[in-house]
């Protein structure tokens, strides 16, 4: 199986790049920096447990704030530079060439360098963990390993999500500036624009609904398809699946939402949660966005002439 | 059992064909060179053998697989040196070898392959900061991992200085040796007559010609030629006596206003006695073996020689420069003057109606063919004397 020759290589070549370093010292710095502001400084002893901070949601209705939607954003950001270039750089120096007259098939590349780059980022964002861990044994803080030890596994997910993702782009795109510009568009809707469209989805069925005679979806329905929509974004999705981990499901989706979502909504996960809310079905999804992404980006790299 | 096999391929990109219905078959064991000037579609035809681009129609069977479905089974078993690739900048030359080592899932100690191309010393040094001769090494011990059947290796010198070259030269006479087919493009003549056993002329995307060195050089017309340099022009009559000889092909006016006579070897001295006793000066006659160089151009750029002739025989009617062909005619005057002096003169009568700068040029022109005209003569004397 050549992917591992492809996946090594990727890794060996990433783990010397300074963009790997940097991120490194980024993942380091930040997570042993909030942690050590949160449990060192702000937090008195009595409060000293990983759910303070990896477990911190805001939600002050139309702006929502949590240390893990944090994380997501700059984890997504990181993922996506460490592969977008994957296939268009290689491409564009020509070292594609040697990379493919050896007996590596185009799957084989695939596969290879969505491991190997993931490994990257997933390596660096484990020294950030790491520093985080040092610093919860020092300070003395609950450490809540049933809880903290899974959002770890979550995390590095949502990390080969982005990868793929990116790698996708990269064998779609036809030129490295291409990669660039379509990966920077790409952030910009997951980061902000999410939110405003999948409000906006459900409006749009709504409204086309009651121009075509049927009568209007029901407001519930609509919040549902909204909610949804919103969980559907890898950030999010992740965002859910942490606090799920700290306060169970029926919270736990209720994340996302603005002030007027929640109220239709959170009686209905007070009851029980739809399977499409479920915690499984969401992280079914986060699976989908590493899965799906790298089989578009093979379908395209495999018909295409180098 | 062919190696290669390439049938009836056509490759269309966007807006241009850079294949075109190219059948092709290269023998298991054989050393074959891949000929053609930039663009006329090799890197193409070899990008197809690899599966990096795919055929519009037409199929590519290497080492009895194709390309296309089978293109893993075909590059186990071959060593590639592509064109226009480059390195990892980051990995060492060792890690490259790695990779291809693990690639090809074989056991091999990559400090052999290293040492093979001459780069042991540069084994753990980032191939960033390797030149481009150690580059195309190291790409070509990447290709050498795991004794390959098949070698294609496309522009294999470019980058190499001639000692790498030579060695470069040496790796493939190995590899051959060892009964490796090798397919290689260049468009470096003398690498090519140096080692193959037989070569294939792409022009533009087409096939023009697939034989043995030896063998494009008896089918080509562009075999020896004698040129032959006269004190005065030559008329019709004496042009046909010449052609009539033993052994001449062809007799055609030159740009110079002599003749350049196709003919055996053995019938030079004849022509040039033929000549002289139809009361023809000869001041100057060298013989050209046809070179590769020749051989290449014939094939590559077909009828050459077509508007060279015109122009000569213009230069022959007229017997004087047109002022509107002084351009033309200038090169003509400076290029062979012993034999032109005469010409040059009236050329001066003629010219002088016309503009005063062309007729100054013309003046200079005629100066320096009287410096040059008793050293042309000399070499015609001693000529005479090795006669």
């Amino acid at each position: 199986m050549s992917w591992q020759a492809v996946a090594r290589k990727e890794f060996r070549d990433a783990i010397r790049s300074r963009w790997l370093h940097g991120s490194t010292l980024f993942f380091a710095l930040f997570l042993g920096g909030a942690s050590a502001l949160f449990f060192g400084v702000l937090l008195g002893p009595e409060s000293r447990q990983v759910s303070n901070l990896f477990g911190f949601f805001a939600s002050l209705g139309v702006f929502s704030f949590s240390f893990p939607g944090l994380l997501a954003l700059v984890l997504g950001f990181i993922a996506l530079s460490t592969s977008y270039g994957s296939i268009t750089e290689e491409r564009e120096t020509g070292s594609v060439k040697l990379l493919l007259s050896l007996p590596n098939s185009r799957l084989d590349v695939m596969i290879g360098k969505l491991l190997g780059r993931s490994a990257v980022v997933v390596a660096a964002l484990l020294v950030g963990f790491l520093a985080t861990f040092v610093i919860l044994v020092a300070t003395g803080s609950r450490l809540e390993l049933g809880s903290f030890v899974p959002q770890v596994a979550l995390t590095a997910l949502l990390g080969v999500a982005f990868v793929s993702i990116g790698l996708s782009i990269s064998a779609l795109a036809d030129s490295n500036r291409e990669a660039t510009l379509a990966t920077m568009g790409l952030y910009l809707i997951f980061a902000i624009l999410w939110g405003s469209i999948s409000e906006g989805i459900p409006k749009l069925v709504n409204y086309v609904a009651e121009q075509i005679g049927i009568s209007g979806v029901s407001e519930l329905t609509r919040v549902q398809l909204g909610v949804f929509l919103k969980y559907l974004n890898p950030l999010k999705t992740y965002e859910t699946l942490a606090a799920q981990l700290y306060y169970g499901p029926a919270r736990a989706r209720l994340v996302s939402t603005t002030f007027g979502e929640r109220s239709v909504i959170a009686p209905v996960f007070e009851g029980s949660v739809p399977f499409y809310f479920s915690g499984w079905f969401l992280f079914v999804i986060l699976l989908a966005w590493i899965v799906i992404p790298a089989v578009v980006g093979y379908w395209a790299f495999e018909r295409a002439d180098l | 059992m062919a190696a290669i096999e390439l049938d009836g391929v056509t490759k269309r990109f966007d807006d241009v064909t850079a294949v075109s219905d190219l059948s092709l078959t290269v023998e298991d064991g054989e050393v074959f060179g891949f000929l053609g000037p930039n663009g006329a579609g090799k890197s193409t035809t070899i990008n197809l053998l690899l599966d990096f681009v795919r055929p519009t129609t037409g199929t590519v069977t290497v080492l009895g697989h194709d390309a296309r479905e089978e293109s893993v089974a075909v590059r186990e078993r071959t060593g590639v040196l592509p064109e226009g690739f480059d390195v990892y900048d980051r990995l060492t030359g060792r890690a490259h070898v790695e990779f291809a080592i693990d690639s090809k899932e074989v056991d091999v100690d990559p400090d052999d392959v290293l040492d093979r191309v001459g780069l042991a010393d540069a084994a753990d040094r980032q191939a960033g900061g390797y030149s481009k001769g150690m580059r195309q090494r190291l790409a070509l011990a990447m290709a050498l991992v795991g004794d390959p059947d098949l070698l294609v290796l496309d522009e294999p010198s470019s980058g190499l200085d001639p000692a790498g070259a030579k060695e470069m030269r040496e790796i493939v006479l190995e590899e051959a040796e060892r009964g490796t087919t090798v397919f290689f493009s260049s468009h470096i003549l003398e690498q090519v007559e140096a080692v193959c056993d037989r070569v294939g002329i792409l022009r533009e995307g087409e096939l023009v010609a697939v034989d043995s060195i030896a063998g494009l050089r008896e089918a080509s017309d562009a075999d020896a030629t004698l040129s032959v340099a006269v004190g005065d022009p030559v008329d019709d009559d004496v042009l046909e006596s010449v052609r009539a000889l033993d052994g001449v092909q062809r007799v055609e006016r030159s740009t110079e206003g002599g003749l350049r006579v196709g003919c055996d070897s053995d019938a030079k001295t004849r022509v040039v006695t033929a000549l002289e006793d139809n009361g023809v000066t000869v001041t100057d006659f060298t013989t050209d073996e046809a070179s590769l160089e020749d051989l290449f151009l014939a094939y590559t750029e077909g009828e050459r020689d077509e508007p060279t002739d015109a122009d000569a025989s213009v230069a022959a009617d007229d017997g004087e420069v047109d002022a509107d062909t002084t351009a033309s005619r200038d090169s003509t005057a400076t290029s062979d003057p012993a034999a032109d002096s005469g010409e040059t003169a009236d050329s001066d009568t003629a010219a002088a109606g016309a503009e005063d700068a062309d007729a100054d040029s013309t003046a200079d022109e005629s100066d320096g063919d009287e410096t040059d005209a008793p050293d042309a003569g000399d070499e015609a004397i001693e000529e005479e004397v090795q006669r």
